[in-house]
């Protein structure tokens, strides 16, 4: 069984790229973010919005895929995120724009 | 006044008056008083109860008066006119009360009023009232008593007083106290100051008669106040000194008639204005208005003085008092009589004594012998030596003392002769001019020999001087040779200077000693003739204190001066000032420069007379003894056997004699004369010198001098006396000192006997014949008293005042060992026990030694040690008695041997302490330890060691020191100890006197007594050993047996108890009771229900041992079974309580029944009279589950038991117990249950499991506890178990059952995040690490909370070939989040896996 993670694209209303997830991710999973950001990404050098607002459990193995793209992405994360993304330096390479959590979880 | 006198002469005419029948005086002047003026109104028309009191009032002899009606009308009686109303009657009849007694209606009124109110009577006893009857204000005592008078009705509307006046008596009383009080003086004797201020002190009492005093005493023109008493002395009133004038009085300003009163008449002086302005009051408000002065009349004489007495203003100065004053007077006289009479008396007295002194100081001192009939010895003396040259030594000798004490008689003659000269101006004296330095330089040369045989040094230092002194050379002489010889007496170390000066136009002349000076207060008499210096430490005591006296004359007549000055301890120094020239000297007696005299004729005697002061001096020289004084130091007395012991009369044995005098002469005289006589004799120079002797070697008689130096003769008996040892030798004194006094003073000092000098060849020897029989009629006396304390069965002996033993008898040296030969046995006594060795038996005596001296009388039992080595116990009784012969105090005491007692009692006692120890031992081994003990304290021991002999097992020692075991022993007390294991049990071994073997239940124990060093171990410790070993033997199978019982028990409890698997969160305890070691019926039981939720029980069932055990198997097992199918904690309580009634020793079993939800915290329970649970907050506040609650088991089965619910939050500790834990005698059980709640409280931060250990180690009682205890606790939630295999599917799941888990313990949600992820990461790890080489290996999660940590573990438990790569380097994020998430992290590799350790704080 894997984390349950749902990854939606679409784009922002300035035209910029974006990926929604929304349950946990974390190594069983982690292949199938990594693929979706790459394909959100499209091998041109535009930027992407990941939208981690929904995502309740980040671990290491979704924080290396972050990293890994952390140039070209922005992040919008809850506050439940702040500290992975802060103490792993995260933050420090990449736009980080905390929300509140929906208030429907 | 006027208004009574007025109405006397009125006829009574009123009608009714025959009330007043009853009295014709009094009646008649109440008649004729104007009733209808009254509110009484005439008497006719008066109620029957007005006349019946006015009646009883006029008929009573008794002063009486009474008030009646609304302004208290006025009456009395005859009796009171007389005795109180004085000048108010008549005026005062039918008069208001109020206005005849108007200056004392403060006093009276309100106790009317009080009458008058309340109808009871008063009482008042000598109440001082202050009357104005007799026209002044008079001081007045009354007692009275006023009561109700009632009218016809019953109304009280007036009172009657009944009254005696006392102040006659009371002022009367105070006068006698006072004069009492004057009589009483307690001295005798005292001076005139101290008689008077004694009369004063007892007249300032008296302020109330004697408002002040003065006493003046006459002194030549004048009066001089000798004291005062209530008035400074010094007032104007009170001068220090009157003149004692005739034309007297105020006129010439004397305030008090002195003249008159010195006449020997009294005055009587107003006291207004001048000095009398502002005088004191005495006791009173007002000043005195006049005062008597008294002559202090002396018989036949002038009187001594006068006594001013201020009188008091409130009472006549009638007969009484003017007696009162002169009596005081005469007393004061009487004390000044006695005074002055007595120290006159003491100053005749002090005269006379003064007088007695000087003649017994004159006559005691001089010599009557003159020179004529000197001469006449010293010519044929002089004759016979050259005569007798060859004759025997004897002679020569005798010869040789003649002529020496002939010179010394010649030269005291002369001394005499020339002070009778001086004073009758006949000295016949030529001053001839000489070289002073020469001649006194040459003068002192003479002295040299004397002082190096003296060991002083001799420092002449006299240069020529510029001119010559005119000197008398015989007389100057006698000046410097005085000096000398008086220097070297009182000198004992340094020297003499003798020096010459010119000084001032005067040579001078200076002698300075460095001896034992002159005490300040001798030294005005230092010149005085006759005076000697008492008790000054002297070369000899020979002298007649002319020498000095005698110089001081000599120089004067030089026209010189001496001085002294001195120091006492330092030294003298003679200072003569001589003039030069002869201007002082009478023309007549200045003669030519002429030969010079010979020194030596007039210095012979001086020089020979120092010389016997000395030791080895001329005396011993001539008797042949040895010259040289290296040979023998003085103080060794010199011991020549008896001259002819065939000698008819001597004693067999002959007795010694020891001589003691200073005078070389006297000693040589006395030894001749005893030794001619059969003695044997010493001579010493000294008292000291005697004593050291006596001490030494006592001899049978001491013959001494009174006056020696360093130890008198009387100081030499009280020294001998005072020491039990020479208390007895018999003393014979020898004085020169005439009369009866000195002689009762040598007898009572404790002398045998007295003699005077001179005496009687044949009464010296009488009396030391009459001494020497006298003793040795003691000595058979005391030898019979030997004889019968030698014959006592105990032990006897004598101890001094320091507790030397100084006589003993036989049956003592038979008991110890010790005999008579080395007596005395100064304490410490060689029968004491070694202190190093035993301590403790040391102790014992040296206690009782103490109370030996302390105390009067008393008994002890004290081990003490034979001469041969061996141990020995004596019961002594003692008693401090006085020694008749010397005055001291001794310790007599007795004793027996009570060894065999001892032992005796000591077995009975060792044997009942050890029952005793094995009685109460919870075991083998502490059975063991404990006899151990006891023997270790029984012989005070070192150790005991005991040794296990198994025969499948090595050798186990115990002992009483834990520190040793078997193969830290010494290999000596191996090799011993292996070789006792043969030795047949209970049989002492010779070998090994301190060892002994016994059954053991295990095999044969073999005990070793180790005992302090050196002491023996004797055939009764044996004994005793052999006799405890078999009680030992006894009490350990005893012992042995309880511990398979309790073994079994406890085998059993422990069974039923467990082990069963407790589910998570839970941590138990059970421990039996300690002492004895005792299982019991307390359990406690956790359990998994079929829903899920957990079972709880605690149980107690009643009593103890194997019993109570089988009970609470049965119960237990019901309950859970019970509890499983029903999970209702009251159904269940309530089906057992149905089981319980049926099963023996069931009922009144406490049970606390639970079900707990392990998700929520639910708790639903029930307690059957168990105690509450405790319910720990992680705040710290303290609950306890208190409700629910109902009877014991069984107690009322039936009845519906409580439900109650409760809901333990997150992080919050339970405990459930049994009361062994908390309950404790003498201590409230809720104290417990607090003490418990406290120490949970406490523990809420600590693993579980360790707060189960502390609760039972802080609760434990000191000797552990004293019931079994059964504890529970749980923590909320329990710990998250989770194992699953590694792969990353199963990382979601086990995140959701830690979120799961994290939500129970009420964590925030931001700490709920940091834990997922460092589990996450770790379990992360886990699974990437276990795929790579052992797929579907398990993964342990572990997550524990307690009040403010959280605690994970993550562990993989696969195979691992090799040791884990650094994870840091290989998921390097991971391990740093999970350092970043958590406080703290350890990672362990190992061969088993890796685990992970996380702990982190949480908010509380």
């Amino acid at each position: 069984m894997t984390a349950p993670l749902t990854l939606t694209t679409g784009q922002r209303p300035d035209g910029t790229a974006l990926l929604t997830a929304t349950g946990e991710i974390d190594m069983s999973n982690s292949e199938k973010f990594a693929a979706a950001i790459d394909t959100a990404l499209g091998g041109a050098d535009g930027r992407l919005v990941v939208d981690l607002s929904a995502v309740e459990y980040l671990d290491s193995a979704g924080l290396s895929i972050l990293f890994a793209h952390a140039e070209r992405l922005e992040l919008i994360a809850p506050p439940l995120l702040e500290p992975v993304l802060t103490l792993s330096g995260l933050s420090d390479l990449t736009t980080v724009k905390t929300i509140p959590p929906p208030t429907s979880h | 006044m006027t208004q009574a006198d007025g109405r006397e002469g009125r006829a009574p005419t009123a009608a009714g008056t025959d009330v007043f029948a009853a009295d014709h005086e009094v009646g008649r002047h109440l008649a004729a008083v104007d009733w209808a003026a009254t509110p009484l109104g005439p008497p006719a028309a008066w109620p029957q109860s007005l006349r019946t009191a006015v009646s009883i009032l006029l008929s009573s002899r008794f002063s009486m008066w009474m008030a009646w009606g609304p302004e208290l009308t006025f009456f009395c009686n005859a009796a009171y006119r007389r005795d109180t109303l004085g000048r108010k009657y008549p005026w005062a009849l039918g008069r208001p009360a109020r206005e005849v007694w108007a200056e004392i209606w403060d006093d009276i009124g309100p106790r009317i009023d009080t009458v008058l109110t309340t109808a009871q009577a008063t009482w008042d006893e000598a109440l001082l009232l202050f009357l104005e009857r007799s026209g002044y204000t008079e001081e007045t005592y009354h007692t009275f008593s006023y009561s109700p008078l009632r009218d016809d009705v019953g109304t009280v509307v007036g009172m009657l007083c009944v009254v005696s006046e006392e102040t006659e008596r009371v002022v009367g009383e105070r006068r006698m106290a006072t004069l009492r009080d004057l009589g009483s003086d307690p001295s005798v004797v005292r001076t005139e100051s101290e008689a008077l201020a004694f009369a004063h002190r007892q007249l300032d009492r008296n302020g109330s008669d004697l408002p002040f005093t003065l006493t003046y005493l006459f002194d030549g023109g004048s009066a001089r106040l000798a004291g005062a008493t209530g008035i400074t002395e010094g007032h104007p009133a009170a001068p220090l000194q009157l003149p004692v004038d005739e034309s007297g009085g105020a006129v010439s300003g004397t305030v008090w008639p002195a003249a008159t009163l010195a006449r020997g008449e009294s005055a009587l002086v107003p006291l207004g204005g001048g000095p009398f302005t502002g005088l004191p009051t005495g006791r009173w408000s007002q000043p005195p208005v006049q005062a008597l002065a008294v002559p202090l009349l002396r018989q036949g004489d002038a009187p001594y003085g006068f006594l001013v007495a201020a009188l008091n203003r409130y009472r006549p100065l009638e007969e009484g008092y003017q007696g009162f004053v002169e009596l005081i007077a005469g007393h004061l006289a009487a004390g000044l009589a006695g005074a002055r009479s007595y120290q006159a008396q003491q100053r005749r007295a002090e005269e006379l004594a003064e007088l007695d002194r000087a003649k017994t100081t004159f006559f005691s001192n001089i010599s009557h012998e003159f020179r004529t009939p000197l001469t006449l010895i010293m010519g044929p003396v002089e004759e016979l030596r050259g005569r007798l040259a060859d004759a025997d030594d004897g002679v020569r000798q005798d010869l040789e003392v003649v002529r020496r004490n002939g010179m010394r008689l010649g030269k005291l003659v002369n001394a005499l002769l020339d002070f009778s000269r001086i004073e009758a101006g006949r000295m016949q004296a030529t001053y001839e001019p000489a070289d002073l330095s020469a001649v006194t330089a040459e003068l002192a040369s003479v002295f040299r020999s004397a002082y190096d045989r003296a060991g002083l040094e001799l420092d002449v230092d006299c240069p020529p001087l510029p001119e010559p002194v005119h000197l008398d050379h015989g007389m100057w002489e006698k000046v410097i040779l005085n000096l000398l010889s008086n220097a070297l007496k009182f000198t004992f170390d340094g020297g003499i200077r003798v020096s010459t000066r010119a000084e001032d136009g005067y040579a001078v002349v200076t002698v300075a000693d460095t001896g034992i000076g002159v005490p300040a207060q001798e030294m005005p008499r230092l010149f005085e003739r006759f005076h000697r210096i008492e008790n000054a430490r002297a070369r000899s005591n020979e002298g007649s204190g002319i020498g000095l006296a005698l110089v001081k004359e000599l120089v004067g007549l030089h026209g010189g001066t001496i001085a002294a000055d001195s120091r006492e301890g330092e030294g003298t120094r003679f200072t003569i000032r001589l003039p030069f020239g002869t201007a002082h000297l009478p023309p007549e007696a200045i003669g030519s420069p002429g030969a010079a005299q010979a020194v030596s004729s007039t210095a012979d005697p001086y020089v020979q007379e120092v010389l016997r002061w000395l030791p080895g001096g001329p005396a011993e020289r001539g008797s042949g003894a040895p010259s040289d004084p290296a040979l023998g130091p003085p103080s060794e007395p010199t011991t020549e056997p008896p001259s002819d012991p065939a000698q008819v009369g001597a004693p067999a044995a002959p007795a010694t004699v020891l001589v003691a005098d200073d005078n070389g002469d006297m000693r040589e005289y006395l030894g001749r004369l005893l030794r001619g006589a059969g003695y044997r004799v010493d001579t010493v120079n000294d008292g000291r010198a005697a004593l050291e002797a006596v001490r030494r070697d006592a001899p049978d008689l001491v013959v001494s001098d009174v006056m020696m130096p360093h130890l008198n003769g009387l100081e030499l008996v009280a020294e001998l006396r005072a020491d039990p040892r020479t208390a007895a030798v018999p003393v014979l004194l020898l004085s020169a000192r005439a009369g009866q006094e000195a002689s009762i003073e040598g007898l009572r000092a404790g002398a045998d006997d007295y003699l005077l000098k001179p005496f009687a060849a044949a009464e010296l020897l009488a009396r030391v014949r009459a001494n020497l029989e006298l003793a040795r009629m003691r000595n058979h006396h005391s030898r019979w008293r030997s004889a019968l304390i030698d014959s006592l069965q105990e032990a006897f002996f004598v101890c001094d005042e320091d507790g030397a033993v100084i006589e003993i008898n036989a049956a003592f040296t038979d008991i110890l060992g010790y005999g008579p030969e080395d007596l005395p046995y100064p304490p410490v006594h060689p029968w004491w026990p070694n202190e190093r060795t035993d301590r403790e038996a040391h102790r014992m005596v040296s206690d009782a030694f103490a109370t030996l001296l302390d105390r009067t009388h008393g008994t002890y039992t004290i081990p003490v040690d034979h001469r041969d080595g061996h141990r020995l116990w004596v019961s002594a009784s003692f008693n401090h008695v006085h020694d008749p012969d010397t005055g001291r105090r001794v310790v007599v005491g007795t004793f027996r041997d009570v060894t065999a007692d001892h032992y005796a009692i000591q077995r009975e006692t060792a044997l009942a302490a050890l029952s005793l120890r094995l009685a109460r031992a919870a075991g083998l081994s502490d059975a063991l330890e404990g006899a151990l003990d006891e023997l270790r304290k029984l012989w005070r021991a070192r150790r005991v060691l005991a040794v296990l002999f198994r025969d499948d097992a090595p050798p186990a020692l115990v002992g009483t020191d834990r520190h040793l075991t078997w193969q830290t022993l010494p290999e000596r007390r191996r090799t011993g100890l292996d070789a006792l294991r043969d030795q047949p049990t209970l049989t002492p071994s010779a070998e090994h006197p301190s060892a002994i073997t016994l059954e053991h239940p295990e095999g044969t124990l073999a005990v070793w007594v180790e005992l302090s060093e050196r002491r023996p171990f004797t055939d009764q410790d044996q004994v005793l050993l052999t006799l405890l070993a078999g009680h030992i033997a006894q009490g350990l199978v005893r012992a042995h047996q309880i511990d398979q019982q309790r073994d079994t028990a406890l085998a059993l409890q422990r069974a039923i108890l467990g082990p069963s698997q407790l589910p998570e969160g839970f941590a138990v305890r059970y421990e039996p009771a300690a002492s004895p070691l005792e299982v019991g019926g307390d359990w406690y039981d956790t359990f998994g229900l079929p829903d899920g939720r957990i079972g709880i029980v605690v149980g107690d069932c009643v009593g103890r041992g194997l019993e109570a055990a089988t009970v609470m198997g049965q119960l237990r097992s019901a309950c859970r079974a019970l509890l499983l199918q029903n999970s209702s904690p009251a159904d269940t309580l309530m089906a057992l309580d149905q089981f319980a009634v049926g099963v023996a020793g069931a009922p009144c079993t406490t049970v606390f029944c639970g079900v707990l939800d392990p998700d929520t915290g639910g708790l639903t329970y029930s307690s059957a009279g168990h105690p509450p649970a405790i319910l720990a907050h992680r705040d710290g506040a303290v609950e306890l589950l208190a409700d629910g609650r109902s009877v014991p088991l069984a107690v009322r089965p039936g009845r519906p038991r409580p439900t109650a619910e409760t809901v333990i939050p997150a992080r919050a500790t339970v405990l459930l117990y049994t009361d062994g834990l908390v309950e404790r005698r003498r201590r409230a059980l809720t104290e417990g249950i607090a003490q418990a709640g406290r120490t949970v409280q406490d523990g809420r931060d600590q693993a579980l499991d360790d707060l189960a250990t502390r609760i039972m180690g802080i609760l434990a009682p000191p000797g552990g506890y004293d019931d079994d205890v059964a504890l529970l606790l749980y923590r909320h939630p329990a710990p998250l178990e989770v194992a699953f295999p590694a792969e990353s599917a199963q990382l979601a799941p086990v995140r959701e059952a830690l979120r799961d888990w994290l939500a129970r313990c009420q964590l925030s949600r931001r700490t709920t995040q940091s834990v997922l992820v460092a589990a996450g990461e770790a379990c992360a790890n886990a699974i990437e690490h276990g795929h790579r080489h052992t797929p579907g290996r398990i993964v342990t999660l572990r997550a524990e909370v307690d009040v403010d940590r959280l605690h994970l573990t993550i562990a993989d438990s696969g195979q691992w070939k090799t040791p884990r790569p650094d994870l840091a380097s290989d998921r390097g994020r991971g391990t740093a989040l999970m350092r970043a998430m958590m406080q703290q992290l350890t990672i362990t590799p190992g061969p088993d896996g890796t685990t992970v350790r996380m702990h982190t704080r949480i908010e509380p």
